[in-house]
């Protein structure tokens, strides 16, 4: 059996979901896809690494939180100096009314801390629990809750709690 | 019972135990300003799933696909084998790595295969091999060297270097060398009975301007290289004075 080709198969398999948990991280769709492309060409190159008692997107998840941090981070904030602030903000919804909601919530998140950004991303968007969270960022479950807690208050407050049901103060 | 925002949290994202579970479920039942914050923690987990959920439809661009193809793999590979094996040797404090090996830019010669030229030629790698019993072994100024040098006291520009030293799985010792010659060679000879057949040939130019502290990184190991070492060597290289002492008991 060859396993390479497997591995490569679960890679690209894995691509829909690393390019989403791209976005949460990078917010520009070109710079979250060079994110994605370093992601999976350093997995292919140390896949000895991964040990099966971990998830292969989360392995991947970290070796992508860990380029964002390291080095991609750095070089998007240098090209974005000149470039407008909605550049690259994506627009594939034909829908109006949908394409302004996403566009507020994936600006306020893009206000957000890396830290806190990226505790949202895992769990919210990409639904991993806490355990495997931690793991990811590299830091303890509780670390990864208060993020998670302080995240949540701020995009609140930046949408104005919009999405929640009106009304209703006691 | 008094519900902290991060248990709410928590509830929403799935990750209480079954009793907390309840009490925040009877919570909510019976207060409406409960109900409401975690109404809010629901929506707003909702709306960002929502929205990053539009990127799983969109096409994964041709490059992308190509990476997860066609990038090179880890692994398996060769170098990373050295690279381990180096790392291994270097955590231990010992001066072996694989330095000679990485400089060359060789293709390997496994076993008796020997390019004619070599043998023919006029200059002195004529006088350093001969085949016996259809082996090939160490002869002249390489068998003295295998012989004698230690990798520590050894002349920067001796004709012969000696790099690493080992047993092999028949516990015999084996060491590999580079000739100083225009052409450069390198091999891996193991010490049966009283020669030292020689197990790998490799062939290439060692990196120029040597002085015995020839680069490790960025040169990629020829494959066959270390895999003629990974697969003949027992254990770990010997240090400094596991060398000595071996070369004062004439390797055997």
């Amino acid at each position: 059996m060859n396993r390479s080709f497997e591995v490569r198969e679960q890679v690209a398999g894995l691509l829909p979901r690393l390019r989403r948990f791209a976005r949460t991280i990078a917010r520009h769709p070109h710079d979250a896809d060079d994110l994605v492309q370093i992601t999976v060409e350093r997995a292919l190159l140390r896949f000895e690494q991964w040990r099966p008692d971990t998830r292969l997107e989360s392995w991947m998840f970290s070796i992508m939180k860990n380029a964002w941090i390291d080095e991609v981070r750095a070089r998007v904030r240098r090209d974005r100096v000149l470039a407008p602030e909605e550049a690259g903000l994506d627009v594939g919804d034909s829908s109006a009314d949908a394409q302004l909601a996403s566009m507020s919530v994936e600006r306020a998140l893009a206000q957000l801390p890396d830290e806190q950004r990226i505790a949202v991303g895992l769990v919210l968007v990409e639904g991993l629990s806490y355990k495997e969270a931690a793991y990811v960022a590299d830091v303890p479950i509780g670390t990864i809750t208060s993020r998670l807690a302080r995240g949540r208050d701020a995009l609140m407050k930046i949408l104005g709690e919009a999405g929640g049901p009106a009304g209703e103060d006691p | 019972m008094n519900l902290t925002d991060e248990t709410l949290m928590a509830y929403v994202d799935g990750e209480l135990d079954d009793e907390v579970r309840a009490a925040v479920e009877a919570a909510m039942a019976s207060n409406p300003a409960v109900a409401r914050r975690v109404a809010q923690q629901r929506a707003l987990r909702e709306r960002l799933r929502a929205t990053f959920d539009r990127v799983l439809d969109e096409p994964v661009p041709e490059r992308l696909l190509d990476a997860s193809r066609s990038a090179p793999m880890g692994g398996a590979q060769v170098a990373d084998l050295a690279a381990r094996r180096a790392e291994r040797v270097d955590a231990r404090g010992r001066r072996w790595a694989l330095p000679q090996w990485a400089a060359m830019a060789a293709s390997l010669v496994l076993g008796v295969f020997v390019g004619r030229a070599w043998l023919s030629g006029p200059d002195a790698q004529s006088t350093m091999f001969a085949s016996r019993e259809s082996r090939l072994v160490a002869e002249g100024a390489l068998a003295r060297a295998l012989d004698q040098q230690l990798t520590g006291t050894q002349a920067a520009d001796a004709s012969v270097r000696v790099g690493v030293s080992f047993r092999d799985q028949a516990s015999d010792f084996c060491r590999t060398f580079v000739l100083r010659s225009a052409e450069g060679v390198a091999g891996l000879a193991c010490r049966k009975g009283s020669t030292w057949r020689v197990e790998a040939l490799a062939h290439g130019a060692p990196a120029t301007g040597d002085s015995g502290q020839m680069q490790m990184a960025g040169a990629p190991l020829p494959p066959a290289i270390v895999t003629a070492i990974e697969s003949t060597m027992a254990g770990e290289p010997l240090d400094a004075d596991a060398e000595a002492a071996a070369q004062r008991a004439g390797w055997k």
